[in-house]
C-alpha cells in the first residue's frame, strides 16, 4: 500500500516572504511520523496546508492517493483527516461528552427538520453518538469530567479532549500541531503512551513539535528548516545529523 | 431619456452621494479609531440637523451659529454614547454583535425623542445660498449642494492631514490598531476611543446640518442613513475617509440611475441590495485589502 | 446512561413548575380583561417570531433583523391566499411559509458567509427591501391601505374569532415550537451548532459543515417568522404594512435579547415585556419608544444572558449538587 499522506513539493509565500520551499514528503500507512524543526521554521504553515486552512503557492496534498489541495476543511475531515491545534481548540461550552458527540457529527445522517420534531431516528442516533462518547471518554480516562463544560478544565486535560475529540472520527490520519505544549512532563508520558496505544491500534499519526522528547514515539522523522526539509531518518539519525544539529544549537 | 434629464439626474446623485458619503466618512472614522461599527451615525446627523433647526429656525437666531451649534452637538453626543454605552459594554467584554446592538439601540432611542419632541412631521433647514441655483448643462443644482461637496472634500483633506500629521490622530490610530503597543508607547487607549467616537460625532453633526437643507429632516431618517452611509464606507474600504466619500458618490449615482430606469420608490431596494452585493463581493472594498469574510 | 440523583431532583423540579406554569396559562384569560388577553395574544405571536431570532442569535451567532420581513410573507400569504384566491386557511399559512423559507434560502447562502456586523447590517438591509416592497407591490400587499377581511381560523366548527378564543390556539403553537427548538437544541445538529459557536475552526475539522447549517437554520427561522405572521393576519384580521416595518425587526431582535439569547423558554419572558410595557409605559405618554431603547441598551450591557440567562443560572445555583472539581483528579 502506498502513502496515507503525500506533501508534493509544496511551496508558500505571505507577500514577499517565502515560508516554504519545494517541501516533499509521505506519511506512510500505520507510522508515526513527525516534522521538527526550530520555530519559525514553517512548520505551522505546512500544519495548515495539510489540513486545509491553507491553499499552498505551490504544490498538492495527496491525501489516500487523491489530490486534495483545493478541497475544504470539512471535506478532508470527512475523507478522514483530524487535526488539533498548538492552542487546544475545545467547544468550551459544551460538556466533555458534548465535545465528543460533536466530534463524530459527519457521521450522523439526520437533518435539521428531523430533530425539530425529534423524531426517533434522531433518538437512537443520538443514544449511539453517546454510548461511543463514553467509550472513548474511559479510554482516555476523562470520565469524572463528562458532564462538565470543556471551558473549564485546566489546559492538558482540555487537549486530552480535543485528542479524543479528534478521534471519535476514527481519522485515517491524525495530524496533532505541538500537543505536548503547555503539558507537565508526567502529562506529556501519559500522552506519549496514549499515542502509541492509539498507534498499536492501527491509527496513523503525523506529529508536528519542537519537542524531542515527544518524538521518541516516531518511527520517522523530517527535519525542516527555514522552510526546507534538511533531514529525514529516525530520531536517532536526526540527533546525529550535523545539519539538524545545527539548525536547533546554531552551531 | 433627454441629456437633460440625465445631467440632472447625475446631479441629484452626485449630491445625495456625498450625503451618504458624509454620513460613511463618519463610520470610517469611528471604525478606523475604534474597531466599531456606530448604527448611530445617520441619528448624530438627526441630532445636528435637529439643534440647528432649533436654532436657527426656531429661536430665529443667526443661520451659522445654528451650523456651529449642530456640528457641536453631534460631538457632544459621540462623546456621550462612548461615555454612557460604548465603555460599560468595552468593560463587560462585550462582542462585536454586543457593540452593534447597543448603539442600534442608541439610534432607537435618539429617533424616538426626536419623534417625542417633534412628531412625525419633517422639517427642512435654509441652505447655504438660500434655494440659489447655477445652471449646469441646462441642469438645475442647488448651490447648497455645491457647498455640501466643497466641505466634504474640505473635511476628507482634514482629516488625511490629521491622521498623517497631528500626533494625536497618530496616537489614535495606534490605539485602534494595536492597544497593547499603545498602552506601552503611554498612551491612554480609553481615552483615544472616546476622542474617535467624539470625532465621528462631529462628522455625523456636520453631515446633518449639510444635509438637512437638502432631504427633509425626520425622525425616521437616521436609519436608512446609516445603511446607506455604511453602504459608502465599505464600497470605500471601510476604513477610508476618501473611500467613504467616493463610495457615496457611486451609491447616490446608482440610486439616481434606478429612479430614472426603474421607479423612484425602488430607489432604497436597490440601493440595499447593493449594499447586500458589496458586502459578498467586495467585502474589503474598491481598494482596500481587509478581508471581511468568514465562517 | 446513568442519571445523577441531582439530574433527577431537576428534572422533577422542572417538570413540577412546567405542570403548574401550565395551570396558570390555562386559568388566567378567565380573570382578565378582553384588553390584556390582546396583549398576551400578541405576547404568543412575538414569542413565536421571537424564537426564530432567538435561536439563530444565541446557537448560531447570527444577529438577524430580517425577521420581521418573514414575519410580513407570512401575513400577506394568508391574507392574499385567502381573500383574493379564495384559499383554504393552511393552505395559505403553508405557502408563507415555504416562500419565507425559499427567499431565506436563496438569500442565506450568499449572506450567511458574511460575519459580525456585516451580517446584521446585511439582514437589517434585508428588512428595508422586504418593507418597501410590501408598500410598493399594491396589487398583492393593498400597499399602505392593507388588506382586509381576512377569515379567522376554524377548526371542527370552532373559530377563534375572539381574543380569549385566539389565546388558546396562539400559545401551544408557542408551546409547541419552545419544545421543538429545545429537541433541535439538544441533538446532533443543536451540538453541532454550540460548536460552531465556541470554535468555528475546530468544528469544520470536526466536519460540522458550517455554512449549510447556518443556512438551514435561517431557512427555519423565517418559516417560523412567517407561522407567526400568518397568525397574526389570521388573528387581526385587517393588515397593512405598517405591521412590517422596521421596528417589528428590532421588537423581535429585543424580545431575544431580553429573553436570553441562549435560553429558549426566556423567549416568552421578552416577548411579554415587549407586548406589555409599551401598554403600561404609554400611561407615562409618548415616552414609551425611548425607554424602550434604553431597555435594550440596558439589557445588552447588564444583562447579557437576558431574563433566560439571569433565571437558569439562579435555578442551577439551586439545584445542583456538588459536582467534581475540574481541577482535581479523579
Amino acid at each position: 500500500m502506498g502513502s496515507i499522506l503525500e506533501v508534493r513539493d509544496v511551496s508558500h509565500r505571505f507577500g514577499g516572504l517565502q515560508v516554504l520551499k519545494g517541501v516533499s514528503f509521505d506519511v506512510a500507512p500505520g507510522s508515526i511520523t513527525g516534522l521538527i524543526g526550530p520555530n519559525g521554521a514553517g512548520k505551522s504553515t505546512l500544519f495548515n496546508i495539510i489540513s486545509g486552512f491553507l491553499t499552498p503557492s505551490v504544490g498538492d496534498i495527496v491525501f489516500l492517493g487523491q489530490t486534495t489541495t483545493d478541497r475544504g476543511i470539512a471535506a478532508r475531515s470527512r475523507a478522514g483527516l483530524q487535526r488539533t491545534f498548538q492552542t487546544p481548540q475545545v467547544f468550551r461550552d459544551l460538556t466533555v461528552r458534548e465535545n465528543l458527540v460533536a466530534g463524530c457529527h459527519m457521521r450522523g445522517r439526520t437533518g435539521v427538520l428531523e430533530a425539530f420534531f425529534g423524531l426517533p431516528n434522531v433518538r437512537r442516533e443520538m443514544a449511539d453518538a453517546r454510548r461511543r462518547a463514553d467509550e472513548i471518554i474511559e479510554r482516555f480516562d476523562l470520565g469524572p469530567w463528562r458532564e462538565i463544560p470543556a471551558g473549564e478544565l485546566p489546559a492538558g486535560r482540555q487537549r486530552m479532549v480535543e485528542l479524543a475529540r479528534a478521534v471519535m472520527c476514527e481519522p485515517k490520519l491524525l495530524c496533532l500541531d505541538e500537543p505536548s505544549s503547555g503539558l507537565s512532563t508526567t502529562e506529556v508520558q501519559t500522552l506519549m503512551e496514549t499515542l502509541e496505544r492509539l498507534n498499536a491500534d492501527g491509527m496513523t499519526v503525523l506529529l508536528v513539535s519542537h519537542d524531542m522528547k515527544l518524538m521518541e514515539v516516531t518511527s520517522m522523522v523530517h527535519a525542516l528548516c527555514f522552510g526546507e526539509i534538511i533531514a529525514s531518518g529516525s530520531l536517532h539519525a536526526m540527533r546525529e545529523s550535523p545539519r539538524v544539529r545545527e539548525a536547533y544549537l546554531g552551531t | 431619456m433627454t441629456l437633460t434629464l440625465l445631467v440632472q439626474s447625475v446631479l441629484a446623485g452626485l449630491t445625495n452621494g456625498f450625503v451618504y458619503g458624509l454620513i460613511g466618512l463618519g463610520i470610517a472614522v469611528v471604525f478606523r479609531g475604534a474597531r466599531i461599527i456606530n448604527a448611530m451615525q445617520g441619528d448624530l446627523a438627526l441630532i445636528g440637523s435637529v439643534v440647528a433647526y432649533l436654532i436657527a429656525v426656531s429661536l430665529g437666531l443667526p443661520m451659522i451659529l445654528g451650523f456651529l451649534l449642530g456640528v457641536v452637538a453631534g460631538g457632544v453626543t459621540g462623546f456621550l454614547v462612548d461615555r454612557l454605552m460604548i465603555r460599560p459594554t468595552a468593560k463587560r467584554r462585550g462582542t462585536e454583535d454586543s457593540f452593534l446592538l447597543v448603539t442600534l439601540g442608541g439610534a432607537f432611542a435618539v429617533s424616538a425623542t426626536v419623534l417625542l419632541y417633534f412628531g412625525r412631521d419633517s422639517y427642512v433647514l435654509p441652505g447655504i445660498g438660500g434655494n440659489a441655483m447655477v445652471d449646469v448643462f441646462d441642469a438645475a443644482m442647488r448651490v447648497h449642494a455645491i457647498w455640501l461637496i466643497v466641505i466634504s472634500t474640505g473635511v476628507v483633506l482634514a482629516l488625511r492631514w490629521f491622521y498623517a500629521k497631528t500626533a494625536i490622530g497618530q496616537a489614535m490610530l495606534a490605539a485602534s490598531i494595536d492597544p497593547e503597543g499603545a498602552l506601552t508607547l503611554g498612551i491612554n487607549v480609553g481615552w483615544m476611543r472616546t476622542m474617535t467616537l467624539a470625532l465621528g460625532g462631529l462628522v455625523g453633526g456636520l453631515a446633518g446640518v449639510l444635509v438637512a437643507p437638502l432631504i427633509n429632516i425626520q425622525y425616521e431618517m437616521g436609519l436608512l442613513l446609516t445603511l446607506k452611509g455604511f453602504a459608502a464606507a465599505i464600497l470605500g474600504g471601510l476604513t477610508s475617509p476618501f473611500g467613504a466619500i467616493f463610495g457615496g458618490v457611486i451609491l447616490g449615482l446608482v440610486e439616481a440611475l434606478a429612479v430614472v430606469t426603474i421607479s423612484s420608490g425602488y430607489k432604497d431596494v436597490v440601493a440595499m441590495t447593493l449594499l447586500i452585493a458589496i458586502m459578498i463581493a467586495m467585502p474589503q472594498g474598491l481598494f482596500g485589502r481587509r478581508g471581511r469574510l468568514g465562517g | 446512561m446513568t442519571v445523577s440523583p441531582d439530574t433527577q431532583r431537576a428534572r422533577a423540579w422542572t417538570w413540577a413548575i412546567t405542570a403548574a406554569g401550565l395551570v396558570v396559562w390555562a386559568a388566567l384569560p378567565w380573570f382578565l380583561s378582553r384588553g390584556t388577553i390582546d396583549i398576551l395574544v400578541f405576547a404568543g405571536l412575538y414569542t413565536i417570531a421571537g424564537l426564530g431570532v432567538s435561536f439563530l442569535l444565541g446557537q448560531c451567532g447570527i444577529v438577524s433583523l430580517a425577521q420581521s420581513g418573514f414575519y410580513g410573507i407570512g401575513a400577506y400569504a394568508a391574507a392574499y391566499g385567502t381573500t383574493a384566491l379564495g384559499l383554504p386557511i393552511p393552505v395559505g399559512i403553508i405557502a408563507g411559509m415555504v416562500v419565507s423559507g425559499a427567499i431565506a434560502a436563496a438569500v442565506g447562502i450568499p449572506v450567511l458567509r458574511l460575519s459580525g456586523h456585516f451580517l446584521a447590517l446585511a439582514t437589517l438591509a434585508l428588512a428595508i427591501i422586504a418593507h418597501v416592497l410590501f408598500l410598493e407591490l399594491e396589487w398583492l400587499t393593498g400597499g399602505t391601505l392593507g388588506i382586509g377581511g381576512i377569515p379567522r381560523i376554524a377548526l371542527f366548527g370552532f373559530t377563534f374569532s375572539t381574543p380569549f378564543r385566539f389565546y388558546y390556539l396562539v400559545w401551544p403553537c408557542a408551546f409547541a415550537l419552545i419544545l421543538f427548538y429545545t429537541l433541535l437544541l439538544n441533538s446532533r445538529t443543536g451540538i453541532a451548532l454550540r460548536a460552531m459557536r465556541d470554535a468555528p475552526a475546530a468544528a469544520a475539522v470536526a466536519g460540522i459543515p458550517i455554512t449549510s447549517l447556518k443556512v438551514r437554520i435561517f431557512v427555519l427561522s423565517a418559516a417560523v417568522g412567517s407561522l407567526a405572521g400568518s397568525l397574526f393576519a389570521h388573528y387581526v384580521s385587517f393588515i397593512s404594512v405598517d405591521s412590517f416595518a422596521i421596528d417589528r425587526a428590532i421588537s423581535f431582535l429585543l424580545i431575544a435579547v431580553l429573553g436570553g439569547v441562549r435560553s429558549i423558554p426566556g423567549t416568552i419572558a421578552g416577548a411579554l415585556f415587549v407586548t406589555a410595557a409599551p401598554n403600561y409605559l404609554s400611561r407615562l405618554g409618548d415616552i414609551h419608544p425611548i425607554l424602550f431603547a434604553v431597555a435594550l441598551i440596558v439589557a445588552v450591557i447588564f444583562l447579557p444572558g437576558g431574563f433566560g440567562g439571569f433565571v437558569s443560572s439562579t435555578w442551577r445555583r439551586l439545584t445542583a449538587g456538588p459536582r467534581p472539581s475540574a481541577t482535581g483528579g479523579p
